[in-house]
């Protein structure tokens, strides 16, 4: 490697905004083929690197340092100079990087006309070449849609594509697969990395949890409030970490296949879904394979594991009450669908939520009024008491120390997380309802969150649905598994029996795509 | 949150504050109308007829020698009373009401949507003038209020129904808070964040709908004159005498205005 050339030279960056500073001395030599991963939370500077690399520093920005692309010229950072490599900027999915309504595909297409200086016919050709290269990749038809309407896993590989399309020699990826299920991120990877061979491109991969050092190798430079805290070769920080937030955020890695927090509960059924139609037919009778019965009991914990799209959240929000669909849904014995509203609602005042959305809180609520809320609506509870079981529940989620009357607004989204385990808490509920819980999170918060929910699932004794892509969470909170794929159940059965010996190759792919740090450490 | 924010700049929330101040002024100036005017309400042949601006009558005298200073002023409390009416109707017949209807079940609900949309595609002013036909003269402030109700009702409906489809309501619903504490919270959260600008917008509206309706012959009865009728009034005179139609006419303006200020410069044609 350190007879290529350097692609990128950068010596002594600080970057600041007043008192603030964004990074400070920070150094790094780039060659071409070479992978750097900038690994740390928000706010750890990473935004700050990959914006002096696409030159985009913002007015009351104060730089120092110098910067050397190629073999051109050495040059401060401050003065602004047109970069003379082909660079491609790759985004990640959420926020969308594009305008929602358009066709993604004549939005890419442009993008890659302006850049080859060709008309966008040729643009929208380059994109269909590059798409084909990818196993896995959606075609070009698929991609022709609003891009807000589109699956994040191929709007995903239609961003790597027109990346591609350029054939750059820099790649800034900003965390490019971050809000993708483990397998989808796993793919993308791939592709990416097969990219990198054939184009020899360097590229910066900004991350904020530890997963691409394990797809994509290359080197580490682990970052915290703008300072290095620790670099080297994937397969050494793989192996131990030094500093003490490094070993933090690669916790958040999939640990080898923990003991199960418990035997499997052998209670009362509390939640029975029988013949429950998850993607009816128009006039046609559902077939007998198509019917997804299933029955949770009381503690138990169920994981509902499978790609955006297998039909999962179908499932999820018919047992929320979201989606009325053609079946029963039986919650504590009792056909929620034959109820009264208010009977209902009865029941459901049982049924806590946790999700990774981040609008399921009113940000126009308080921390205290977000977590009183089902005291208020449920129990007659004086104030005193109110006030007593939500400062025990922000303590044990760690918001104790959050100013009580800020808004949901201001919270991060962590926060907001944080926030609905306590809401939940406060519920006593029978049933625990998660999803995707640590999709977009950073790599310590999604240690923190999963600690969190697994100790909740331990003292709270309810039963849990766990909704997700990642067959590590489901691993590490539930006992069992349902595997969905293409709106059915293709395999279901004690989660360590699924992990050890998968029937299906959509049990297998979801397996492998989260494979715990011992298995895929091994392959880097 | 992606309901309209009611969110206003520093820049317009200063906008804001002032506008209020000024309706503030204009409030007590209204409360203490007696006492500042000069003479009571409708006394002619104080001065000589159509006198100028001059520093005995500052805002000079009509055809009928009545001082324009006092009668603006009269005019000015006609007005802002009865504009106050019939914005606080607009606002809880109207926004209320619409608020109430968006939690209806979604069938009921879009059905009186698309009525009172049929109604507001009325213009309120030609609505005040059918709601005084259908009743009579001296109810101009509850004809502007209901003129200006279907406008404010398909307002807050629409913003009603934005939040109940948002994930926060959803979230809500799956932990079983029943549509009623749904209600509740909205409505509390709506009153905090828009009642004063939804209040302003529609003190704006419905100053223009009473004294055009006034202008026109529809509005108030004399010897309560408002500004509207002031203004009328005046026809026969403006063109020799300017400042029997120009003090009335600056006074309505700056009721708008300030109420336009106070509302954040919100621009919207509905309260």
């Amino acid at each position: 490697m350190s007879e290529a050339r350097a692609a990128v030279t950068i010596k002594d960056l600080c970057l600041a905004r007043g008192d603030a500073r964004e990074i400070d001395r920070f150094s790094l030599t780039l060659h071409a083929g070479e992978t750097v991963i900038l690994l740390g939370e928000a706010g750890s500077g990473k935004d700050a690197v990959l914006r002096v690399l696409a030159d985009l520093i913002e007015r009351g920005e104060e730089a120092g340092g110098t910067i050397r692309f190629g073999e051109g010229e050495t040059r401060p950072i401050a003065r602004k100079q047109k970069n003379p490599l082909r660079t491609a900027y790759l985004p990640g999915t959420v926020p969308l990087p594009l305008d929602g309504r358009p066709s993604a595909v004549a939005q890419l297409s442009r993008v890659i006309a302006r850049k080859l200086d060709c008309p966008r016919g040729a643009g929208r050709e380059e994109l269909r070449a590059a798409l084909a290269r990818f196993a896995g990749a959606p075609s070009l038809e698929t991609l022709d849609g609003p891009a807000a309407a589109l699956d994040k896993a191929d709007l995903a590989f239609g961003l790597l594509a027109a990346a591609m399309a350029v054939t750059p020699e820099l790649v800034l990826a900003d965390h490019p697969f971050a809000d993708l299920s483990p397998a989808a991120a796993r793919r993308l990877s791939s592709a990416l990395a097969g990219e990198q061979k054939r184009l020899g491109f360097a590229l910066v991969y900004a991350a904020r949890e530890p997963q691409p050092v394990l797809r994509l190798g290359g080197r580490v430079v682990v970052l915290r409030q703008g300072r290095v805290v620790e670099e080297g070769a994937a397969a050494h920080l793989l192996a131990g970490q030094t500093h003490a937030y490094t070993s933090a955020l690669f916790k958040a890695l999939p640990q080898p296949a923990a003991k199960p927090l418990r035997a499997a509960a052998r209670g009362e059924p509390l939640l029975q879904v029988q013949g429950l139609v998850l993607q009816p037919e128009p006039r046609k009778t559902p077939r007998q394979r198509d019917m997804l019965s299933f029955e949770l009991r009381r503690g138990a914990a169920m994981a509902l594991v499978g790609e955006a799209g297998s039909g999962r959240s179908v499932l999820l929000r018919a047992v929320l009450g979201l989606e009325r669909r053609p079946g029963r849904i039986l919650f504590d014995a009792v056909d929620l669908n034959l109820l009264s509203e208010a009977m209902t609602l009865r029941l459901r005042r049982r049924v806590a939520f946790v999700t990774a959305n981040d609008d399921a809180l009113d940000p126009r609520m308080t921390l205290w009024d977000t977590v009183d809320e089902p005291l208020r609506a449920h129990l007659k509870l004086s104030r005193e008491l109110t006030a007593g079981y939500r400062d025990t529940a922000l303590k044990r989620v760690g918001l104790a120390s959050h100013d009580g009357r800020r808004t949901v607004a201001t919270l991060s989204p962590f926060d907001r997380r944080r926030l609905q385990v306590a809401r939940a808490i406060v519920a006593a509920p029978l049933l625990v309802v998660v999803d995707e819980p640590l999709r977009g999170l950073d790599a310590p918060a999604q240690t923190t969150m999963r600690d969190l929910l697994a100790q909740f699932r331990v003292e709270s004794q309810a039963a849990f649905l766990v909704v997700t892509s990642d067959f590590s969470v489901a691993e590490a909170l539930c006992d069992e598994a349902m595997v969905f794929d293409k709106g059915r159940v293709v395999e279901r059965g004690p989660i360590a029996a699924l992990a050890r010996m998968p029937k299906e190759d959509a049990t297998r792919m979801l397996v492998e795509a989260a494979s715990p740090l011992s298995r895929e450490a091994a392959a880097v | 949150m992606s309901v309209p924010a009611p969110e206003l700049t520093p820049a317009r929330r200063i906008l804001a504050g002032a506008g209020w101040s000024g309706l503030g002024v204009i409030a007590i100036a209204v409360m203490l109308a007696d006492f500042l005017a000069r003479v009571p309400l409708g006394t002619v042949h104080v001065g000589p007829d159509l006198a100028p601006p001059s520093q005995q009558f500052p805002f000079g005298t009509d055809l009928l020698g009545r001082d324009m200073f006092s009668e603006t002023l009269y005019g000015l409390s006609t007005t802002v009373a009865q504009a106050g009416e019939a914005a606080i109707l607009a606002v809880l017949a109207g926004g209320l009401l619409g608020f109430v209807t968006a939690h209806l079940p979604r069938w009921a609900g879009q059905a009186l949507r698309w009525a009172v949309g049929a109604f507001a595609a009325i213009p309120a002013l030609l609505l005040a003038l059918l709601i005084i036909a259908l009743t009579a003269r001296g109810f101009q402030g509850l004809a502007a209020g209901l003129a200006a109700a279907p406008l404010a009702f398909v307002r807050a409906f629409d913003r009603a129904r934005a939040a109940t489809t948002l994930g926060h309501a959803e979230y809500a619903r799956a932990t079983g808070i029943s549509a009623s504490a749904l209600l509740n919270r909205d409505l509390a959260y709506e009153f905090r964040d828009t009642f004063l600008s939804t209040v302003a917008r529609a003190l704006a509206a419905v100053a223009i709908i009473l004294s055009t309706m006034s202008f026109l012959g529809f509005g108030a009865v004399p010897p309560h004159r408002d500004l509207g009728l002031m203004i009328a009034a005046a026809k026969a005179s403006y063109m020799q005498a300017w400042w029997t139609a120009a003090f009335p006419a600056l006074a309505l303006m700056l009721v708008i205005l300030l109420a336009r200020l106070a509302a954040g410069l919100d621009e919207g044609e509905r309260p």
